[in-house]
């Protein structure tokens, strides 16, 4: 097993940093190493096959990018400070950050374990300790920086913090940011996280891990916008826990990429916190778009949403694994899990797996699961208005995808996700 | 909560092991090998190609590893430790009269009023020959004659109808299948073998109840029930009544098999022995049921009422092959105590214009566990398959546990898929309605109850279905409040 991820761990060499960073590293490399490929037999992996991210070689990824290459793929009237790591690393001359607030603290990982290792100790790793997850266990062996912000209590963002990724390079590369989000008490913020890949021909891969802590009473509104080159890899593994009347909105919109695979493990520490978690998903030629969700009710009186939607055509996939877990003590929860799909061509396929576990009874928990094509009546409906069939198939794919694009944030952010699904949808063979 | 104790006494751990270790010259001893698979097929006067065939199973179980992925928890089976042929019992082995049956148990009968002698039968106390069946069995057997029914015993249509036992045995559950279903290919005790000649609506509903020699078919029972074309049969099984069993692992398997315009419509109470409070010696039911619709047009409609046993693990089936097959599945089932329950469905759409509809109601009580798992699937040529799929849940205590595992795999846009689920308890705003209307809170959650098993119980023949609403009235005692 372990040669298969010879390529992705590499070697250790120690860091100049502190040996309880090394001693952590070298603990998640071996728990990789013990753990090995997942294959089709373990629950998580049942529709999905890791296996050929590690059939090739990735490079160092130390490329770099051009001051001019940044304009076209920021969001037109977006207004936000911005945190840019190319291929996975903190680069400062495409990073744009205001004056900040007191109280908030906005930093590359790999430069804050340099400088300030105290700040970042108590918070990096913290909440990924899973001992069965691969990916994550690669991240932390291998990953070097990412974002950290940090909220003292009461702080609050005053405009929202766009961090961008952009995967470039002619060679595959391995980018593995690790991103930790410490909010304190009553802190506020919001966090536009985006994903962009230059090069459509290379298979790039993506391996990031985000720690999300939320202090009681504390908001963060969390959007997530996933657009990969059409070869690349995507992994994402978020791991959020909420305290005590803390807030948590997560819109999470996934278009790009081969394969893109994202984890939300979400749990509440402190009772009558909520959990919002939308998503939309589009897949198309040969993409197989995949969406583990993992909520976990400890305490009582928490509310948990989980609704995705999702496009598919031409040989798309979709996978959405959802689990609710609701403890034995965890009365008067309220979650309510849905998946609603839209097939739009012979050989898309979807495979969705709602799953409830419920151990408390004073509890409201529902979810549910649709497949279906566009509304015959509603194609009629159009067409008798004169809108072009295919027009009018665009339309009501929108309409679908409206519910969610709603949700986000800003006018700037609903008008490029409405663009960018329409274009898709436009070049899609919807037949 | 008067039946458990009750029942405990009678069917408890005293007999676990008791008739076992006691060699007697029709009983095989414990452990397996190929010699004892021989000797099974020998004692049944079986055909050549039967004990190939069970001896092929055998040799593949030993490279099978038991599933762990249910949400059941049980010690390691012993399979050594387990006899696996007894010929029917003498009825001196059992209680003499009802006089040395336990009370209690005689209370859980009377309530759900069953007749004198069947109470007698199903505690084991052996039978007069004037009840035996023998009357009513005749009857039906003239009767389904002349309709040209086959309704026999495996054993019998082993020798009697070699060739359709040939080629239907095994064809919808290969002893590949899974690891229980392989073991019972290559030990299975007798079962049931019912064939319905084409266009023939089988005049009466089956039963194994009034099968004759149908007690002691033992743990590993093999049902096969084949419909050809235009045919209808209604067929049921089990008892609403608490069973008396000796064996603790039952690994039944069920294939049916439906050609065109043919339906079976198969129902099933289970009340086995659910185990003593702790959950000690309740049997372990791990049935493997499959039917498989190769006809267009054809329906298997299943529904089941589970509340006994320690362990459940069935996903009765369908395998919609045949163009505009139907599929069913009704499903109340009840865990309290300490039952565990990994039970569900799996809907394969292969064929195009095929519909299924999965109705699965889960009441779970005390410390019991349940577990919902569904599969369903639609293929690339299932054009307009159509699914619906609806899966509830109630919990009555804040102990038990009830998980909802749907899968749902579809590869045709033209599917119509709809998967629902909830879970709830009982909510105070109903008790207090009923309860201001001057019922006591027991009658109120029994009706409560019964109303959200509605849909299932709507399709159960109707005398089966006023027995389960009895049946999980009785179940539900004492476990509220």
């Amino acid at each position: 097993m372990s040669e298969d991820l010879a390529t992705w761990l590499g070697d250790m060499t120690p860091s100049d940093g502190p040996a309880w960073l090394d001693a952590w590293r070298a603990s998640a490399r071996e728990r990789a190493r013990a753990l090995g490929v997942p294959g089709s037999k373990q629950e998580a992996w049942r529709y999905t096959n890791p296996r050929r991210l590690f059939e090739q070689p990735y490079g160092d990824g130390a490329a770099r990018l051009a001051t001019e290459a940044l304009a076209p793929l920021l969001i037109p009237g977006l207004e936000a400070d911005r945190v840019v790591l190319v291929n996975g690393r903190y680069a400062p001359e495409h990073s744009r950050l205001g004056a900040l607030p007191e109280g908030v603290r906005i930093g590359s990982l790999a430069r804050l374990l340099a400088e300030d290792p105290a700040a970042v100790r108590p918070h990096l790793g913290a909440l990924a300790d899973d001992a069965t997850a691969l990916f994550p266990a690669l991240n932390a062996a291998g990953g070097a920086d990412g974002l950290v912000l940090l909220l003292a209590p009461g702080a609050r963002l005053e405009r929202p913090l766009e961090l961008l990724h952009v995967t470039t390079g002619e060679t595959p590369t391995l980018a593995q940011p690790r991103h930790l989000i410490v909010l304190g008490e009553d802190a506020e913020a919001r966090l536009i996280e985006r994903y962009v890949g230059l090069d459509t021909a290379t298979a790039h891969c993506t391996n990031g891990v985000l720690e999300i802590s939320l202090g009681a009473g504390a908001r963060l509104e969390h959007e997530r916008l996933q657009r990969e080159a059409p070869e690349s890899f995507h992994l994402s593994t978020l791991y959020l826990c909420q305290q005590a009347r803390s807030h948590y909105q997560g819109v999470n919109i996934g278009l790009g990429g081969r394969w893109a695979r994202t984890d939300i493990k979400a749990r509440f520490a402190a009772p009558a916190a909520e959990c919002v978690l939308h998503g939309l998903y589009l897949s198309g030629d040969g993409q197989l778009i995949d969406y583990h969700l993992d909520v976990d009710h400890g305490v009582p009186d928490c509310n948990s949403v989980e609704l995705f939607k999702g496009i598919l055509y031409g040989q798309g996939r979709a996978v959405f694994d959802g689990r609710v877990f609701v403890a034995q003590d965890a009365q008067r929860t309220d979650a309510a899990m849905t998946n609603r799909n839209l097939m739009l061509s012979e050989r898309a396929e979807v495979d969705s797996k709602p799953q409830l576990e419920i151990n408390a009874d004073d509890v409201k928990c529902s979810h549910g699961t649709t497949v279906g094509q566009i509304d015959p009546q509603m194609l009629f409906y159009l067409r008798a208005r004169g809108i072009p069939e295919a027009t009018a198939r665009r339309m009501l794919c929108l309409g679908f995808a409206e519910e969610i694009i709603a949700r986000l944030g800003d006018e700037a952010l609903r008008a490029q996700v409405a663009t960018l699904v329409g274009d898709r949808l436009e070049a899609a063979p919807l037949d | 909560m008067t039946s458990t104790p009750a029942v405990e006494d009678i069917v408890g751990s005293e007999y676990e092991h008791g008739f076992t270790t006691d060699i007697e010259s029709d009983t095989l001893p414990p452990g397996l090998d190929e010699d004892v698979i021989r000797a099974i097929s020998a004692r049944k006067g079986e055909p050549e190609f039967m004990t190939e065939w069970r001896l092929k199973a055998y040799r593949h179980w030993l490279t099978m590893t038991p599933p762990q992925w249910g949400e059941v928890d049980h010690p390691p089976i012993d399979f050594q430790a387990i006899s696996y042929y007894s010929a029917p019992k003498r009825p001196e082995d059992g209680p003499k009269s009802l006089d040395e049956v336990d009370p209690a148990l005689l209370e859980t009968y009377e309530k759900l009023g069953i007749p004198i002698e069947e109470q007698k039968a199903l505690a084991g106390v052996a039978v007069d020959a004037v009840f035996d069946s023998v009357s009513v069995a005749t009857t039906f057997r003239e009767t389904l004659a002349e309709a040209g029914v086959i309704f026999c015993s495996i054993s019998e249509a082993v020798h009697a109808y070699p060739e359709l036992v040939k080629q239907y045995l095994g064809s919808v559950v290969p002893h590949t299948d899974n690891y229980f279903a392989c073991l019972n290919a290559a030990v299975f005790s007798d079962g049931t073998f019912v064939y319905i000649p084409e266009g023939v609506r089988c005049p009466m509903e089956l039963s194994t109840y009034f099968r004759i020699n149908a007690r002691n078919t033992g743990q590993f029972e093999r049902t096969l029930i084949v419909a050809e074309a235009g045919s209808y049969v209604s067929y049921l099984e089990g008892c609403t009544a608490p069973q008396r069993d000796e064996n603790q692992l039952h690994a039944a398997v069920v294939e049916l098999v439906v050609l065109d315009d043919a339906e079976i419509k198969y129902s099933t109470v289970q009340n086995w022995y659910p185990g003593d409070a702790q959950g000690r010696g309740g049997i372990y039911n791990f049935v493997t049921k499959r039917g498989d619709c190769r006809g267009a047009r054809s329906k298997i409609s299943w529904t089941q009422v589970e509340t006994g046993s320690a362990i459940t693990w069935k996903y009765p089936s369908c395998l919609l092959r045949g163009e505009g097959a139907v599929g069913e599945f009704y499903s109340v089932a009840v865990t309290r105590g300490r039952q565990q329950a990994d039970t569900g469905t799996k809907m394969i759409h292969l064929g195009p214009n095929t519909s299924s509809t999965i109705v699965s109601k889960g009441i779970s009580a005390g410390e019991g566990r349940q577990t919902y798992r569904g599969l369903v699937r639609i293929g690339q040529r299932a054009a307009n398959a159509r699914n619906y799929t609806q899966c509830d849940s109630l919990l009555i205590g804040d102990r038990c546990t009830a998980n909802t595992v749907p899968y749902i795999e579809v590869k045709h846009p033209s599917a119509n898929m709809e998967h629902e689920a909830t879970t709830s308890k009982i909510s105070d705003d109903q008790l207090f309605y009923c309860r201001a209307r001057g019922l006591d809170e027991e009658d109120a959650v029994s009706m409560i109850v019964n109303g959200f098993c509605k849909e299932v119980f709507n399709e159960l023949p109707m005398e089966f279905a006023v027995e389960a609403q009895k049946l999980l009235s009785i179940s539900l005692e004492g476990a509220v409040g």
